[in-house]
């Protein structure tokens, strides 16, 4: 009995060593990650003779980059729960979160039967977001091989309307996606959005920032929209 | 065509794959230890093998998906920074936000190899690395005592304890949220594409470039025959191809809709 208690103990003070040494590596690898992205252009730069236009940067973030921290913290506050410390790190680091690393860790969780916040799934999930991410690694590291020859008919003039339309195939894409979801807000904002964009021209050279009014419209009437289904369920609920 | 060789050279290859590699050293690393703790647990091995054969083949149809993310992105941007931005941390559709966004900024109009420049391509390059690093600087700074929170959650406690039931305020809010900001953010630019049509070369002139909607409409439909595939057949592997696959095939209408439009 007592065996079996020391043994139980020695398994725990393992694993919370584990878990210390999951952070402080983690935070490590993070930090460095992190900073070979940020000084990635830079050190490209010197190799094109130029440096970022760090004035035209803050202004694109002001635009589109603000989504984009709301959004983080959201997927952050979210989605740790779900991964883990040690599939935290690696899903943060190596991204394609909603569209590969949570159905991946959620899959392989469901095969082992294991449950969210236990040892167990700590192990699982990291096993499975660390494949998952080196299966990526690999396949992308095959393909851009293969995509080396290609280069001249990637490049050839005929295809260039193709690649200069990438953003507009996107939001096109997109916007089936998510206006799906809440067909009401969607009509409403697009509605607004093209009126201004009809009327005020000059603000098309300027989209990017005009996705700060459009989105503060389709969350604000989201809300409304929430606030009135979750009156409407409480006062069902209470009848 | 001279920039887009440049952004295909050797050394653009050697610094976007060297970090791609640094990155797949912390998954072996990550992966090695979990599972030697594992072991030390006395999960079964058989359990944890099947977790990566599991894993390695769930991954494999959207890394294909993301491939193709690369490929798109490979004609205005070279082919290293798509293929480093798409292996760690990105997402197509964030890629390609930013990149528009500081296209804008930068003064080139948009994502295109025509009009791109040197400076143009480190600043979208910084942007899009900049933008999206928040969770990673939430997990360094934040990662520790989140997760040690919820080994031990202080508001399971209270509720044990009596506490009060919380009011529904924003409390699953979250979620709708982020849909929200996604269809703002689409329906700017959309709207942009249909201003663009009617008053881009003066107020209701109807003579702007129609090409942007059209090529938008093509995404949309084709987006809505990968999601009735999915719904009706149950496909839903079909989600690691649809956002890439649409904007494939939106492209590939756009070299004949280009030529339409002149």
């Amino acid at each position: 009995m007592a065996n079996s208690e020391n043994t139980n103990l020695t398994v725990r003070e393992g694993y919370d060593r584990y878990q210390n040494n999951t952070h402080r590596l983690g935070r490590i690898f993070t930090t460095i990650v992190l900073l070979l992205l940020l000084a990635a252009p830079f050190v490209i730069g010197l190799y094109l003779n130029t440096v970022p236009n760090l004035s035209a940067a803050l202004k694109a973030f002001l635009g589109v980059g603000i989504v984009y921290l709301v959004s983080g913290i959201v997927e952050y506050l979210i989605y740790v729960p779900m991964l883990g410390a040690g599939g935290s790190y690696l899903a943060f680091i190596t991204g394609n979160l909603i569209n590969m690393k949570i159905p991946c860790a959620i899959n392989a969780r469901d095969i082992v039967g294991v449950k969210s916040g236990t040892p167990e799934n700590e192990i699982i999930s990291t096993l499975s977001i660390a494949t998952s991410s080196l299966v990526t690694i690999v396949v992308l590291a095959l393909g851009v091989i293969l995509m080396i020859p290609l280069q001249p008919v990637l490049q050839s003039p005929a295809l260039q309307p193709a690649f200069e339309n990438v953003v507009p195939a996107l939001f096109g894409a997109m916007a089936c996606k998510y206006y799906r979801s809440d067909k009401t807000v969607a009509l409403i904002v697009l509605s607004f959005m093209t009126l201004l964009f009809v009327f005020v021209p000059s603000l098309i050279g300027s989209t990017s920032m005009m996705v700060i009014p459009s989105g503060a419209l389709a969350i604000g009437l989201s809300y409304l929209s929430f606030r009135k289904k979750a009156k409407a369920a409480e006062e069902g609920g209470n009848a | 065509m001279e920039l887009l060789s440049r952004l295909n050279s050797p050394v653009l290859y050697l610094i976007c794959g060297g970090i791609i590699l640094f990155v797949a050293v912390i998954c072996i690393v990550f992966a090695v230890r979990a599972y030697r703790m594992g072991k030390a647990m006395g999960i079964d091995v058989s359990k944890m093998k099947r977790v990566i054969t599991a894993s390695a083949t769930f991954a494999v149809l959207p890394s294909i998906g993301i491939l193709l993310g690369v490929i798109a992105l490979s004609g205005s941007l070279g082919t290293p920074w798509p293929w480093l931005r798409l292996s760690v941390i990105g997402a197509l559709h964030y890629e390609t936000q930013v990149a528009e966004a500081a296209s804008e900024a930068v003064g080139i109009g948009g994502l295109s190899i025509a009009n791109m420049t040197p400076e143009a391509f480190t600043t979208i390059a910084l942007l899009m690395s900049f933008c999206i690093m928040w969770g990673m600087v939430l997990v360094i700074f934040n990662g520790k005592a989140y997760s040690k929170r919820l080994q031990n959650p202080v508001s399971d406690k209270k509720e044990e304890s009596g506490g009060k039931k919380k009011k529904p305020g924003l409390a699953g809010f979250g979620d709708t949220a982020m849909t929200a900001m996604f269809i703002g953010l689409v329906s700017a630019y959309i709207a942009s594409y249909i201003g663009q049509i009617v008053s881009g070369d003066g107020l209701f002139t109807f003579t702007g470039s129609w090409l942007p909607l059209a090529v938008a409409v093509v995404a949309a439909l084709a987006m809505a025959v990968f999601i009735r595939i999915k719904e009706t057949k149950k496909a839903d592997w079909i989600d690691s191809f649809s956002v890439a696959g649409s904007m494939l095939i939106a492209m590939t209408a756009a070299i004949f809709l280009g030529r339409l439009a002149g």
